[in-house]
């Protein structure tokens, strides 16, 4: 363990290692293309959020208000409203819906547990939820200090108090599975009765244990952005939503501890150096070398402070396809995706709308 | 004292932007050699006690001559990439000559002389032929001529060992060569030191020289360049085989006699002295004043170490363990001095830039936003590349730059046809048109042009003033930007930095030190000299309606100022906006008597943090790429109208930069706001509500013609 320290500390020194500011290459599988960029525009919706497959239909989430979609219909339709914005949803085929909220936990509607709050006091930064029985519920606990709207202070703060809790909706006891996450804000169901949590801070998936007998192990590392929501797909494996793509000034700026400090301090959140779910709103936002106008295009290769990113892993976690919206588009800050008939439907959180993509596009040959 | 006081008292006086310009120099690859002939003459003047004494210095100065000529000899062979190993041969062969001539067969001195040079300029050629014409390698071809030579000194040596020990020539010149002293100097040094200043005049200023450096650095590039590199690498071997023999000869008119070892080693002796003296092994780097030096460090070394009483072999050992310290060195040096002078070169100054002024919709400010630019019509859209700024004359054509190093020509008045109008050769920036109707225009990274009616292209001046204590040459103009004419012909042009050139300013940005200047050039007496100094990346500059200021911007310093150069206020310098919120660029007329300026790009809230931070900058200057550095937003800008009071009139904007992301020049005519951008691939034609639809810029600057 000595030499193990040592060499970290030499690393840390020389900056190299995981102390380098060097992000993934996105390459194979997660080579960029267009498919978000061109794929046809489901339906438009203010900060869609947390689409979740019910039935045939599609649950999501804007600000305050619960809305379902109908495949083929140009907009959703409200179904409820909320007095928190909703951060989080999951959905039962008996018909409950479990809705997390932004202010702090996780209230149920529908089905046997209609009208529970569970999870008050504790579950103050709902991102993610899944039903694993009509009982049970997972959530995803982003952030001990932060809500989830708050989530760049949690990034640029260096946060890993995230956890994972199970729930058992008829006592609403808790039961706490992992923390010291560094914001898990995705959570599926795995075989032999584990999860999966997104851990976006740390570019990772971690498979955690449910009956909290075994140990949480890594099956994905390194990924090249945030990760966000994941579903499992329908023919085995998963979707993998991926908000933002990490970028060397993003990595460097985490190891810059006064230069943080300050920039949370005088800066207003939307002028951060840092990831965000849209971009180019407004000339107060930090540009970078790459990002200057020449002859009046936008280069696609441009360090992106948002991105449009859905990944396909297959059963054994690894990537096989990916759809892209770069960096001189506009489908960006995906933060969910489901599965309904043949078709993908990615949410935009950023510029506000959900597209379709058919199934089998962007893999490999 | 808090640590933001610290920070800027750091930054604010130690120039550590200096240490990058000293080690951009070419005289810093002296720095090492001369470091450590000073270390060994205060090791050994510390530990012998009579080092300094005239005794020995004379000692010294002998083997100096003969050694010096040797490493002379070597020196050429290595700044034209080879090496002659052959030397030491050589130099015994040219004393046996000298000797045969003088003490078996009784010749004159010039016979003798001529006679030595003969043999090694003949032994120099043979290698040259086989080194530098039949390409054969140096090191193998000169060491297999170090034994041939060996050998043939050997058989001639036996034939004529009894007749050149009995021999006693008797020749004046002979014995002054030997013991001859000019000014208390060795004649044998005198001449080494004679012969060393002829050659630094050839390797530094002479053509065969530089064709021999040339060779030596880059030899395909030579050879592109029309040199013919055999005969220049032939030459080196015959050059290094003279000078080998001329030390012989000095040699022999020094001792009078030879032995059978005469001359062996020597080459490893001048090797040592050549790289120690950091004469590099891959070529075309080094210099006499190293060789010299080089030689010096030896000769001490070891004359100290005989005198200490350290036996000869375990000298040799120390003269090689010195010789491969020295490759060591001068490998890693030459391998990573590029790489420490680009990590230090950059250095960013501590600034705090004051707060930027709103520009909200609906804050009420005079920088408002507003979409006033979304009806711009494109004049030249896909013709034009980078026309930074534009120019119109009286019958409504349109003139401007290109990246190409182009000037175009748009026809007036609908600016639908063009013509290239010159070709200049480098990016036009700034543009005027002055009294006669010529184009005078700042060139990036060539200076001040001139195009006239002709359309001859004309340099007006690419050099200025020399300033007193600079450390990189500040002569040369790198970024001339932007200019305006007075009504006496004097050109005010701003030279935006002096430590990058144009595909660098990003640098400069980062740095946001007061590298820039503003420089006249008077078009009667053809004289340039520096106006104002250490101005924040100067851009545009406008002459003041008074005739007797102008007014230019800074852009990283975000401000407008105004200066006298003229009349009862002349060399008052006056800021007359500070807080602008973006980065300003080119200044012009209108036409209602106040002046247009663009901001180029618009301050973000983490640059600006940034810049009070300059050791975050350097660190991310280091540690990321280029394309991930922050930067100046320069994807969005707006254009402003000023009076002389600093009151901002009005603001033209075009929201969400769709058809001028960055605008850097403004012009008016005949009621039409005429827009250019450097990153631009077209100019925007804006009508201005309410203008004057006949004011033209030429005829009101210059009258009516």
């Amino acid at each position: 363990m000595s030499s193990g320290f040592f060499s970290r500390w030499a690393d840390s020194f020389f900056r190299r290692g995981e102390f380098s500011v060097t992000v993934p290459v996105m390459d194979g599988p997660l080579r960029p293309n267009r498919l978000l960029e061109e794929a046809q525009v489901a339906f438009r919706l203010d900060a869609v959020d947390n689409l979740t497959a019910a039935g045939g239909t599609v649950l999501c989430s804007s600000g305050p208000r619960l809305l379902s979609w109908t495949p083929g219909s140009a907009e959703a339709g409200e179904l409820a409203r909320c007095d928190s914005v909703i951060s989080a949803l999951a959905s039962e085929p008996g018909g409950a819906v479990a809705i997390g909220l932004d202010a702090g936990g996780v209230i149920i509607r529908g089905g046997r547990h209609d009208g529970h709050m569970v999870g008050e006091g504790r579950l103050t930064c709902p991102t993610a939820i899944v039903f694993l029985d009509a009982d049970t519920i997972v959530v995803a606990n982003g952030s001990a200090r932060c809500r989830p709207s708050e989530w760049k202070r949690d990034l640029m703060s260096i946060g890993s108090s995230g956890s994972v809790w199970r729930v058992d909706l008829p006592s609403g006891e808790a039961t706490r599975l992992a923390d010291g996450l560094a914001f898990p804000y995705g959570v599926a169901p795995s075989p032999g009765g584990r999860v999966l949590v997104s851990c976006a801070w740390r570019h990772r998936i971690v498979s955690i244990d449910t009956t909290g007998r075994e140990a949480m192990k890594s099956v994905l590392d390194d990924l090249p952005g945030y990760p966000s929501r994941i579903v499992a797909a329908q023919d085995g494996g998963y979707w993998l939503s991926v908000f933002a793509v990490r970028t060397q000034l993003v990595e460097f700026v985490l190891r810059e501890h006064r230069y943080r400090e300050q920039m949370m301090a005088e800066i207003p959140v939307d002028y951060w150096v840092g990831p965000d779910l849209t971009s180019g709103q407004s000339f107060l936002e930090p540009l970078q070398g790459g990002g200057i106008k020449q002859m009046g295009i936008l280069k696609p290769w441009a360090p992106a402070r948002s991105y449009g990113l859905v990944v396909r892993l297959d059963a054994g976690f690894n990537p096989v396809a990916s759809f892209h919206s770069r960096a001189d588009g506009h489908v960006h800050g995906i933060t969910s995706v489901c599965e309904i008939g043949e078709r993908v439907i990615a949410g935009a959180k950023g510029p506000g709308l959900a597209v379709e993509v058919p199934l089998q596009a962007g893999e490999l040959a | 004292m808090n640590s933001h006081t610290l920070t800027r008292l750091r930054y604010t006086y130690l120039p550590d932007h200096l240490i990058g310009e000293i080690l951009s120099k070419r005289w810093i690859d002296n720095a090492i050699p001369v470091l450590t002939l000073a270390l060994i003459i205060a090791v050994f003047g510390s530990v012998i006690g009579n080092f300094f004494t005239l005794g020995s210095i004379g000692n010294i100065s002998q083997q100096v001559a003969e050694l010096g000529l040797l490493t002379l000899a070597l020196t050429i062979v290595m700044l034209s990439g080879g090496i002659d190993l052959s030397i030491g041969s050589i130099f015994g062969l040219a004393v046996l000559a000298t000797l045969i001539c003088m003490n078996a067969l009784g010749l004159s001195v010039g016979v003798a002389l001529l006679a030595a040079l003969a043999t090694g300029m003949l032994c120099g050629l043979i290698n040259g032929l086989l080194i530098g014409y039949l390409r054969l390698r140096a090191f193998l071809t000169t060491l297999v001529m170090l034994i041939i030579l060996r050998s043939v000194y050997e058989i001639v040596f036996l034939n004529f060992a009894t007749r050149i020990v009995s021999g006693m020539p008797q020749s004046k010149l002979w014995d002054y060569l030997a013991f001859g002293k000019i000014y208390g100097i060795p004649a044998a040094l005198f001449i080494t030191l004679a012969i060393a200043l002829v050659l630094h005049v050839i390797l530094s200023r002479a053509r065969h020289g530089w064709h021999i450096t040339a060779v030596g650095g880059a030899r395909r590039s030579a050879y592109n360049a029309g040199i013919n590199v055999r005969r220049t690498i032939c030459a080196a071997y015959v050059w290094s085989g003279g000078l080998a023999a001329l030390a012989g000869f000095i040699y022999a008119a020094r001792l009078g006699s030879a032995g059978a070892d005469t001359g062996a080693g020597l080459e490893i002796t001048a090797l040592t002295a050549a790289v120690l003296g950091g004469i590099s092994l891959g070529g075309g780097r080094g210099s006499v004043a190293k060789a010299l030096i080089g030689t010096i460090s030896v000769a001490a070394l070891s004359s100290g170490l005989v005198r200490l009483g350290v036996p000869g072999p375990m000298n040799s050992l120390i003269l090689g363990t010195v010789l491969i310290l020295a490759v060591f060195v001068d490998v890693r040096w030459m391998k990573n001095k590029q790489k420490i002078l680009n990590t230090v070169y950059m250095s960013p100054a501590y600034v705090v830039m004051p707060k930027a002024a709103e520009t909200a919709v609906g804050s009420g400010s005079p920088y408002a936003v507003n979409d006033k630019l979304r009806e711009v019509d494109a004049i030249g859209l896909g013709i034009l590349e980078g026309p930074e700024d534009c120019v119109l004359d009286r019958d409504d054509n349109l003139y401007c730059g290109t990246r190409h190093g182009d000037v175009m020509k748009f026809h007036g008045p609908d600016h639908k046809t063009w013509e290239l109008f010159a070709h200049v050769g480098g990016h036009p920036l700034g543009i005027q048109m002055d009294r006669d109707n010529n184009i005078v225009t700042c060139v990036g990274g060539m200076g001040l042009y001139m195009i006239t009616p002709q359309r001859e292209v004309v340099k007006l001046t690419d050099e200025t003033n020399r300033s007193a204590f600079s450390i990189i040459d500040d002569s040369q103009l790198k970024i001339a930007d932007d200019l305006d004419i007075t009504d006496d012909g004097r050109v005010y042009f701003s030279e935006a930095t002096i430590r990058y050139n144009i595909a660098n300013w990003p640098m400069d940005a980062l740095e946001s030190r007061g590298n820039g200047r503003i420089v006249c050039y008077d078009m009667n007496t053809k004289k340039t000299h520096t106006e104002l100094k250490n101005l924040v990346f100067p851009n545009g500059v406008c002459i003041a309606q008074d005739q007797q200021s102008f007014y230019f911007a800074e852009s990283w310093g975000c401000r407008l100022s105004r200066y006298w150069f003229d009349g009862p206020k002349k060399g008052t310098l006056q800021v007359v906006i500070d807080n602008l919120p973006g980065y300003p660029d080119n200044i012009n007329r209108s036409s209602d008597g106040h002046y247009w300026f663009t901001l180029m790009g618009m301050r973000t809230p983490s640059l600006d943090l940034a810049l009070r931070m300059p050791g975050f900058r350097r660190r991310m200057a280091r540690q990321i790429a280029v394309d991930e550095w922050l930067f100046p937003n320069i994807n969005n800008g707006c254009v402003l109208k000023f009076n002389e009071k600093g009151e901002i009139l009005d603001a033209l904007w075009d929201l969400g930069g769709q058809n001028h992301p960055m605008i850097t020049s403004i012009r008016e005519h005949k009621g039409n706001l005429y827009l250019g951008g450097i990153s631009n691939n077209r100019i925007g034609r804006y009508k201005i509500p309410g203008a004057d639809p006949n004011w033209c810029a030429l005829d009101a600057r210059w009258g009516k013609s």
